[in-house]
């Protein structure tokens, strides 16, 4: 995880990402860069789009016109932002500006465009200024002209509010030529702000005039408080609208979030229009799925009259959010499969986390600021982002995202729906080798033979071959489908099932101890006691003052004698259990796949396997294990007696597997996918 | 009533009436994974019983595979000295070597003449008695050597119905252990069994007489062919009978196998090749 640029905080949170179900994002900071970019610009009634990816890749628009280079001029000098000193070497767009999101914007958008700003603001100086305010929601300057640009001396350029703007115009400029304002310009105005407002977009109007001459000469002292000038019958230029982008990476993973069965769910402090313009941009809401306001819009009938049902997608602010019950707010959960929530205060961000838990989702945070924290630390996992992120965001978090890519929270929730599938692989292994484990005692028991396998043995099996084998599983490849299963069922899917234990124990564990029983039938046969005569001879066997006991063809045995016979069943037990090993380890790797298309490249099993068998020969043959360990050389042909079961059990789980995959629903599924 | 609620959630989980499901499923469920585990366990059990069959035919009929486990024959004692390998007795009390002497008399009730004669031949002494097939036409069943109990003079229980154990001189019968196609002792050097004392008991043990003389085990009862070829094979005997053990002592004596080609027993089996016991003869 690390490696992907994700520092996680508790390793659990891993596995919990692996099984969430909704992921409830903050917008600002999260979803998008949190930098005010220009997108559109509407001159020469004309909307042009402009590039707003973060490395400039994108297409760009037709520069050749003269309004162009005036609207670029306005935006220029009419602007307070300037960028911080020492960053000549950084590309434009990451530079540091000291001034306000809406005028950093613009200065980086015209000096990506047009080249230095600084150089059109010393060509142009500014004489005076009248800042922005509020009640105006213009603001305006006044700059010397250069040299052979007009007769006029001065230059008066003004940005605000778009309508303001307007009502101050009386011509407009088109291809460089200034033509009065007529209805036909007006109506066409309207229809861009519209449709430029619609997209959620932060519009600007902007505007300019070259003051008369004659009124206005060299040297004349502009009064800004006692306005001295002319501020209309100016001649409109255009309008720049701003969006603050969605980040690149995320349209994709949302896309791969909702293929994985996992609900995105939009939960942020700033406005409803912005918030559903980036919802749709970054596949939140998608393509052709409406909310009632867009079907009542799209029918031309009221709201009321809409069907609740017929939306899938809702956009709830957060005046409606306070008088919800939590009835009403589970409703709306449980059957809209897109929504946003905009214009919420941080109590209601953890009334929604809250909500959806109810619903027994896993919930899943992200998010960058203070007001983010209570619904980082009520979430399943809290995910913050690491480089933009509030330090209290940080602290409340399970998981950072030290790139701030939100596509890094897929790569999380694969890597524990991963961790969530070999953990089932890893104890299907080692819980199978229980059966040949306690049989032999079993029989022993019931059945008084010699004792198939000793204690040591066992423990040789479970602490020594056992480990590395179940340990490899654990960096077994994802079965090809990890990302497209929809979300576990905390309730439901459990790690450990009946079907697990009923293949484990009832089917391959059986497997493995009559392989077990087999290895130990034939060296006792071929040393001379052949089955029937051990069935019942426990007593005798374990009777340390019995030195002749007579095996089936008439020899006589001392305890001691006998007893290396019975350690060296022992030691053929513990290697046929190596030998099915194999076999097992092979066949849970993959729970759907077959190992041919899997494949061999978990090269840690690989190594397990030779490690496990080269374990195994050690402890039968190194020198002293007989008097240590009492496990006694085994005659190289013992080796193979467990193989036909070896393979029967690989086999045997191939076919499952073949069938499973061949009917899936069937009854093989039901009863032994696990 | 939360209570409740759990327990008829467990109830229900056994025994569901609605839909009829038995811990979780429906008859016809059970039956379905009854079936197929059953189908499957017999699968096995024939395959397992297979592999068995095709184990067991290749095992030789009259000869294990592997004796490499055999090579220092056993050696026992007879009568058997119980869980501790001591004979501890009363002359006076006879209730305390009585079993003794029953024991002896049971075991070598075979030895007797007659049966002898009725079930084995005479065979030329000193010499291994070879039946060895030729090929694949097995010479089989093959014959065994006379073992008669006269040959135990003094311990055959013939003479001294009591074996010595009155008198405080018992007898100690010993036996080693049948190893198909054991020839023990090459050059016609026959294997014998010395016995002494353990440790310091060596003034304690007295005077040993050993029958047959020397005590040796015949060449002619090697090699043993094993018991579905040679069915009424007479183990050979050696018996020991102790003359002036020191009495109201513990004696630890320790008796051997010798011979030539019979390699010394490992440190850790006290019983391949030699048999130690404990005995102690009180008198009062």
């Amino acid at each position: 995880m690390a490696r992907k640029n994700c520092l996680v905080k508790n390793l659990e949170a891993v596995e919990t990402l692996g099984s969430t179900s909704t992921i409830c994002s903050d917008k600002t900071g999260t979803l998008t860069q949190n930098r005010m970019t220009v997108a559109h610009m509407w001159f020469d009634n004309q909307i042009h789009e402009a590039d707003t990816t973060e490395d400039q890749s994108g297409s760009s628009f037709d520069k050749s016109s003269l309004t162009w280079s005036s609207l670029a001029r306005v935006a220029a000098l009419c602007n307070r932002a300037v960028f911080k000193a020492a960053q000549d070497a950084l590309p434009i767009l990451k530079r540091d500006v000291a001034g306000d999101a809406s005028e950093s914007a613009l200065l980086k958008c015209i000096e990506l465009s047009c080249g230095s700003v600084k150089v059109m603001r010393e060509k142009n100086k500014k004489v005076a200024e009248i800042p922005f305010n509020s009640t105006n929601k213009y603001q305006l300057s006044i700059h010397d002209t250069v040299e052979g640009e007009s007769e006029s001396s001065y230059l008066l350029v003004m940005k605000g509010a778009p309508e303001r703007i307007l009502d101050r115009c009386s011509t407009i400029m088109v291809q460089g030529k200034e033509q009065p304002m007529d209805e036909e310009m007006k109506e066409a105005f309207q229809n861009a702000y519209l449709e430029l407002g619609g997209l959620g977009e932060r519009v600007l109007g902007f505007c300019h005039v070259f003051m008369s001459e004659e009124k206005y000469p060299k040297g004349f002292a502009f009064d800004t408080d006692d306005v001295n000038f002319q501020t209309d019958n100016l001649c409109f230029v255009g309008l720049m609208s701003m969006i603050d982008p969605p980040r690149a990476a995320v349209p994709d993973a949302v896309g791969k979030c909702r293929s994985a069965g996992i609900k995105v769910i939009m939960v942020t402090g700033d406005h409803p229009i912005t918030a559903k313009a980036i919802a749709k941009g970054v596949g939140i809401i998608s393509e052709g799925n409406e909310t009632v306001e867009d079907i009542a819009a799209r029918l031309n009938i009221p709201v009321a009259q809409v069907n609740p049902r017929d939306a899938k997608a809702c956009v709830i602010h957060g005046t409606d959010l306070k008088d919800l019950s939590q009835d009403q707010m589970d409703d709306i959960l449980r059957n809209h499969t897109e929504i946003v929530f905009a214009r919420t205060s941080p109590q209601q961000k953890l009334i929604i986390v809250e909500g959806c838990q109810r619903l027994g989702a896993i919930v899943a945070v992200t998010g960058d600021g203070v007001n983010d924290s209570p619904a980082l630390k009520k979430a399943d996992i809290g995910v913050a982002m690491g480089i933009s992120g509030s330090d209290v965001s940080k602290q409340a978090a399970d998981m950072i995202l030290l790139d701030d890519n939100f596509a890094s929270i897929v790569t999380g929730v694969e890597e524990g729906r991963l961790i969530f599938d070999n953990l089932k692989k890893s104890i299907a292994y080692t819980l199978t080798s229980n059966i040949p484990e306690i049989t032999p005692f079993l029989f022993f028991i019931l059945v008084n033979i010699p004792l198939p396998l000793g204690t040591i043995t066992i423990l040789c099996i479970d602490l020594g071959t056992d480990m590395v084998p179940a340990i490899s599983l654990a960096y077994e490849a994802a079965e090809s489908d990890i990302m497209k299963r929809q979300p576990r069922n905390p309730q439901r899917d459990k790690l450990v099932n009946e079907r697990l234990i009923s293949i484990a124990y009832g089917q391959i564990g059986m497997i493995q101890a009559l392989g077990g029983f087999f290895a130990y039938f034939v060296i006792m046969a071929e040393n001379g006691f052949l089955p029937s005569v051990l069935v019942g001879i426990r007593l005798n066997w374990d009777d340390r003052s019995t030195n002749d006991l007579e095996d089936s063809y008439g020899q006589q045995w001392t305890y001691e004698q006998r007893k290396i016979v019975e350690f060296t069943c022992h030691t053929a037990f513990f290697v046929s259990i190596v030998v099915v090993q194999w076999a097992d380890v092979i066949i849970c790797k993959t729970r759907r796949n077959s190992v041919f298309q899997q494949g061999m490249k978990n090269k840690i099993l690989i190594f397990g396997l030779f490690e496990e068998t080269a374990l195994a020969a050690f402890l039968s043959y190194c020198p002293g294990m007989d008097v240590a360990l009492r496990m006694y050389p085994l005659k190289p042909s013992w080796w193979f007696i467990a193989f036909p079961y070896s393979f029967l059990i690989f086999v045997y789980d191939e076919i499952r597997k073949l069938i499973l995959r061949r009917n899936p629903g069937g009854w093989v599924e039901k009863e032994t996918y696990y | 009533m939360a209570k409740d609620g759990e327990k008829s959630g467990w109830k229900e989980y056994i025994w569901n009436p609605r839909t009829r499901e038995f811990l979780g499923r429906t008859a016809s469920s059970w039956g379905l994974i009854l079936l197929f585990y059953v189908v499957f366990y017999i699968f096995l059990a024939g395959l397992f019983t297979l592999t068995m069959y095709v184990m067991l035919q290749t095992l030789d009929d009259h000869k294990p595979t592997w004796q490499d486990r055999l090579s220092t024959p056993g050696m026992v004692i007879r009568p058997k000295a119980g869980e501790y390998f001591e004979i501890i007795y009363n002359t006076e009390n006879t209730e305390s070597w009585d079993m003794y002497t029953q024991t002896l008399d049971k075991f070598l009730a075979p030895y007797n003449s007659s049966e002898q004669a009725l079930k084995n031949d005479e065979c030329t002494p000193d010499q291994y008695f070879q039946q060895e097939d030729s090929g694949s036409v097995k010479n089989n069943p093959k014959r065994s050597c006379q073992f008669n109990r006269t040959i135990l003079e003094d311990c055959s229980g013939i003479h001294d119905r009591y074996y010595g154990y009155q008198s405080g001189k018992p007898c100690i019968i010993i036996k080693l252990n049948r190893v198909i196609g054991m020839l023990p002792g090459k050059d016609g050097q026959a294997p014998f069994v010395t016995c002494g004392a353990k440790r310091e008991d060596s003034e304690k043990i007295g005077e040993l007489m050993y029958f047959p003389p020397n005590g040796t085990f015949n060449l002619m009862y090697y090699p043993y062919y094993g018991k579905k070829a040679q069915v009424n094979y007479s183990q050979p005997l050696v018996a020991v009978k102790f003359l002036n053990i020191t009495q109201n002592e513990d004696v630890n004596i320790e008796c051997k196998i010798n011979a030539n080609n019979i390699p010394l027993g490992s440190e850790r089996d006290k019983f391949a090749g030699r048999v130690s016991f404990k005995l102690r003869i009180n008198t009062k």
